[in-house]
Formats: structure tokens, C-alpha cells, sequence
């Protein structure tokens, strides 16, 4: 199914922002917030997995039903997992489509992977000291 | 020791009322801040040393070594990228525009991929802003568009708008409406007196759309606009004509989404129309604590805000082609320095798949996303909490943040401007 993603922040992204090392930071930013019907056409359950397409790529994240947003829309906090699929391209602005993505959500058994096996998959070296 | 009126550098509220107990140079109870600030002051699990990338591990180095690399690294290459500076005090931004200016390389700040289509709206129609504390005092109707204080700016509500006593206002709980407009319902929506609920990426259409009916054009409103009934446009455009005061505070919600800077000219346009009917003024809701000062720093500095390109040997400004998605994607630095900022987490992929393929050197004092591209990360002190320096609050008010505890990190300021000194003596030599 299409949506429409939209990023931004929440309090739990910005609580875990100076730790992005830790699992509460990637689970935020990892989680795609949905509207219930939409999770029900999909057969998803509350922290299913889902793997969103979008222009870039894709990325695993997991599902969490939301009464913020509307049928067809997803929202995601800002962070390295919705970037992994966000196109780079500005319209002469400088700044990217951050809100208004067109992305592919199918059900998946894959797990979400860490901030820095992200990282690492685009060339980066994780550092876990 | 209990430090009184400290200044939490989490976000362009600058919140200067807070009170932070310090114990063995550690702290340990925060008090007035919100979960973000709270959590900022209470931060622990610092880098400790500089780092180097050797293949496959990382090694530890001395700050000497870390800085000559940096140094050594920006006046060897050919296009550096300088970015980030957003969470970091306006004297490291001024060493770091001067640092630009000598390698002649790119300096550009978060407010590219934040408030960036904000200033480009101002520079083509002005900003009719005002302080925090005039909209605390006067404001009696608020108008939050494509912003949630509630998760980005907690405090907002309660020092200045919603929750906040107004000088100028006998009750100002019951006398001060606000209205939030936004495509989803967030938790501020829901403390709102008015919710306009717009369809994603009818944010333009919407404020023409009020524009129009300020104007007295009310016959020429469809039914819906953007998924708004005609009726609530009617209502809202007159909550605003009959306020005394009105405030306009907008977020990413409309510079990130489709019409970019188009969508804040037609706001601060509704605004100018509205001001000839009572007084009303808008302003952005600042992300990074002193992204307003790196704004501030590089136009003073350099005559742009952001996304100022020194290759030719004097400030060149084009936002699209001088901005760091922009040079990334395009993978056209051949070396960046981060300060203040985290582009591995923020930005989109293919500018990481460059910063993969260039040197990279990050002045951060935390391990983050980024740090996975650096050849080297050099710790610092965090500004607010270990450093002192300015910043500037979201409605360009300066505040000197102080110092609450001591810690044997130098400052932003400290390491750049030692980074700075090698490099003059190297092309003095």
C-alpha cells in the first residue's frame, strides 16, 4: 500500500537525541506511526515490523498504530531510519522533501536494524566503545 | 551547589529560569526544565577522548594530533564543507566563518534543513516578528502553524502563550485563544481552542484562502480548501480580525513540506493583510538552541545567513547549490568539518554514501550517527552546561548560557581557534 510519509519530532526523539547510540533512540525513530485501519488492511499488529520503499531505498521500521494521523498518511521521527529512504534532491531550496514522501509499507519478518548497521551499510564504521 | 537562572541549550527557547544541583562536579537534579532540557543537563556516556579511524577500529589520539589533523586537513583540500554549528555558542561560529574564509570553503549551518525556506521568504518580504515577552504580555490570540510545542518546545506554551500570565491581559488563560493549524491531530491540537485540520501539502491554499477572505473576498471561498470547510476559514479569519494582538508561530510543518518558502511568504502576507486590521506578527519556532545565532553570526560576518560559499575568494549565497545537501548529494567537497550537529542522522542517505568517501572531522561530545563517517571526532565541552558562550533565543534575543559545572573538555571556541592558528601559521609559512 501507498502512504504518505511525513517526518518530524517528538519528545522521545529529542530525549534520546544526545544518546544516539542507545536502543530508545532507535526505537523511536524506527517506529512508523499509522492509522489502525491502515494497519488493519495490512494485518499488522501494534510493533509489527513493516518495510517502507521509498525514492532511496528501503528501510525496516515497525508499526504503531496512532490517533494523530489520517488514513494514508505515516509519520515518522526524524532520524536516520526515515532518511535512509528520503531523496537528496532540494528544488533549489537546500532543503529536502522531508514531509512529503510517497512510500511503499508491506509487512515483513526482518527486524529493524541498529542506527550504526545503518550506518555502517552506506560506508560509516560503528563506534561502540 | 545549586546554580540559580541557568539557561538550558536544547532549543531556541533558551528557557533562563532553570536551576541545576550540581554534586562532584556532576549533576544530579534539574529543576523548570522540560524532558528535553532536563535530560540535556543529565546527559552522561561523553566520548573521552579525541578519536582516529585506523581501517577497521578506532584508536585513541591526543587534542594535539586531533587538531593538526583537522588543520591539515582543511588546507589540504580543495572544497571543504563547514557545517553544523546550530549547538554550539556564537564565538566558535565566528572563528568558524573566518576558518571558511581562509580555506575558501563552504560554511553553511542546520537552519538549511530546518528554517532555511523561512529566511528565504523574509529576505523577499520582510519579517514582522516581535519578542517572546510581547506576545507573553499583549497576545491574545496564538496561532501555532505546522508546529507541536508540546513535543519540539515544551516550555512554549507555559512561559509565553497558553499557560503564561499576560501583563496586558486580566485573565489570560480564558482571554488568550489559540488556534493550532496542522495536517495531523498532535497533542498540542488538542489544547487548542480552534483545530484546522489541513490536508498534507495544503498549507498554501489554505493561507490564500484566509488571505482572501481578509480581503473581503468571501464569495470567492469553495466549499473545502485543502480539506478545511469554508465555514472554519470564515471563523478563523475572524478570530484573527478581532483580536487586539495576534501571534503567528510556524514550524517545519510548513517549511519542509510542498511550496517550501512560498508557503512562509503567503503566511507573513496573511500577516501584512491582518496588521490592517488590528496588530499581528509572526515568527519561526526555532529548532537547535542557537540556530538564530548562527544566522545571525554568519550575516553579520558575511552578509548571508546560511550557505555561504568562499571559493571565489569573497561570500557567494545561492540556497540549492551553496547548501550542504546540496554539495553532498552532488559529492562535491573533498573534506567536512561538523560542529554542533549530527548530518549522518538528519540528512538523506546519498550525502552519506559522500561523507563515506571523504575525510571527516566532528567536534561533538558524544558519540553519534555521524561519528560512524569521522577520521577523527574531537570531544568538547557541551555550551550551557561545561562551556559558556552566547546564543540566541528563537526571537533573535541574546543570553550569555553559563557554565554549571567544570570539566577538563575545552570549548567549541577553544579547539577551533586553536585549529585556525595552525593553519594561519601554515600559510603564512
Amino acid at each position: 500500500m501507498t502512504f504518505l510519509m511525513i517526518t518530524g519530532r517528538t519528545v522521545n526523539q529529542g530525549v534520546t537525541v544526545e544518546n544516539k547510540t542507545s536502543a530508545e533512540y532507535a526505537a523511536e525513530t524506527s517506529t512508523c506511526f499509522m492509522h489502525e485501519f491502515d494497519m488493519l488492511e495490512l494485518g499488522l499488529d501494534d510493533g509489527d515490523t513493516i518495510r517502507v520503499t521509498g525514492p532511496c531505498g528501503e528501510v525496516v521500521m515497525r508499526a504503531s498504530a496512532s490517533v494523530e494521523v489520517e488514513t494514508g498518511t505515516v509519520f515518522v521521527p526524524y532520524g536516520p531510519y526515515a532518511n535512509h529512504i528520503v531523496a537528496a534532491g532540494t528544488r533549489s531550496t537546500g532543503m529536502p522533501d522531508f514531509k512529503s514522501h510517497d512510500v511503499e509499507i508491506e509487512p515483513t519478518d526482518e527486524e529493524p536494524k541498529t542506527v550504526y548497521e545503518l550506518m555502517e551499510d552506506l560506508g560509516g564504521l560503528a563506534y561502540d566503545r | 551547589m545549586i546554580v540559580k537562572d541557568a539557561v538550558c541549550p536544547f532549543c531556541g527557547c533558551l528557557c533562563d529560569d532553570i536551576e541545576v544541583e550540581v554534586e562532584d562536579d556532576r549533576v544530579v537534579a534539574v529543576t523548570n526544565a522540560c524532558e528535553l532540557g532536563t535530560t540535556k543537563f543529565m546527559g552522561e556516556k561523553r566520548m573521552k577522548s579525541p578519536i582516529l579511524r585506523d581501517g577497521d577500529r578506532w584508536k585513541d589520539i591526543t587534542y594535539d594530533e586531533a587538531v593538526q589533523y583537522a588543520a591539515d586537513m582543511l588546507l589540504s583540500a580543495e572544497r571543504p564543507l563547514l557545517y553544523g554549528w546550530s549547538g554550539t555558542h556564537g564565538e566558535a561560529q565566528c572563528v568558524g566563518v573566518h576558518m571558511a574564509e581562509l580555506v575558501r570553503g563552504v560554511i553553511d549551518n542546520t537552519s538549511s534543513v530546518c528554517h532555511g525556506p523561512s529566511i528565504l521568504a523574509i529576505q523577499e518580504v520582510g519579517h514582522p516578528g516581535c519578542t517572546l515577552g510581547v506576545v507573553k504580555n499583549r497576545a491574545d490570540l496564538v496561532i501555532y502553524w505546522g508546529s507541536n510545542p508540546i513535543d519540539a518546545h515544551p516550555r512554549h506554551l507555559s512561559r509565553y502563550t497558553r499557560y503564561a500570565e499576560g501583563f496586558f491581559l486580566e485573565n489570560a488563560f480564558r482571554d488568550r485563544k489559540v488556534i493550532v493549524v496542522d495536517v495531523r491531530k498532535t497533542e498540542t491540537a488538542s489544547i487548542a481552542d480552534e483545530f484546522v485540520r489541513i490536508k498534507p501539502g495544503g498549507d498554501y491554499a489554505v493561507l490564500s484562502a484566509l488571505r482572501a477572505i481578509v480581503q473581503g473576498k468571501t464569495d470567492t471561498i469553495p466549499r473545502t480548501v485543502a480539506g478545511v470547510a469554508r465555514e472554519q476559514l470564515i471563523r478563523v479569519a475572524n478570530l484573527c480580525k478581532s483580536a487586539k494582538f495576534g501571534a503567528v508561530y510556524f514550524g517545519l510543518g510548513l517549511t519542509m513540506t510542498r511550496g517550501k518558502y512560498k508557503n512562509i511568504r503567503n503566511a507573513i502576507e496573511l500577516v501584512s493583510e491582518l496588521s490592517r486590521h488590528t496588530k499581528f506578527t509572526i515568527s519561526a519556532m526555532r529548532g537547535h538552541y542557537n540556530v538564530y545565532g548562527s544566522n545571525e553570526v554568519n550575516t553579520w560576518m558575511t552578509g548571508y545567513p546560511f550557505g555561504i560559499d568562499y571559493s571565489r575568494g569573497i561570500a557567494f549565497y545561492n540556497p540549492g547549490e551553496t547548501t550542504a545537501v546540496d554539495i553532498l548529494a552532488r559529492k562535491e567537497c573533498d573534506a567536512a568539518l561538523i560542529v554542533g550537529s549530527d548530518p549522518a542522522a538528519h540528512f538523506p542517505r546519498k550525502c552519506l554514501e559522500h561523507l563515506a568517501d571523504i575525510p571527516v572531522v566532528q567536534l561533538d561530545p558524544y558519540p553519534n550517527a555521524t561519528t560512524a563517517f569521522c577520521n577523527v571526532q574531537i570531544p568538547v565541552a557541551v555550551t550551557g552546561i561545561d562551556a559558556e558562550g552566547t546564543a540566541y533565543r528563537m526571537d533573535g534575543v541574546p543570553i550569555r548560557t553559563r557554565k554549571v559545572l567544570s570539566t577538563d573538555y575545552p570549548s567549541d571556541r577553544e579547539v577551533l581557534s586553536r585549529m585556525y592558528a595552525l593553519m594561519r601559521e601554515a600559510l603564512e609559512r
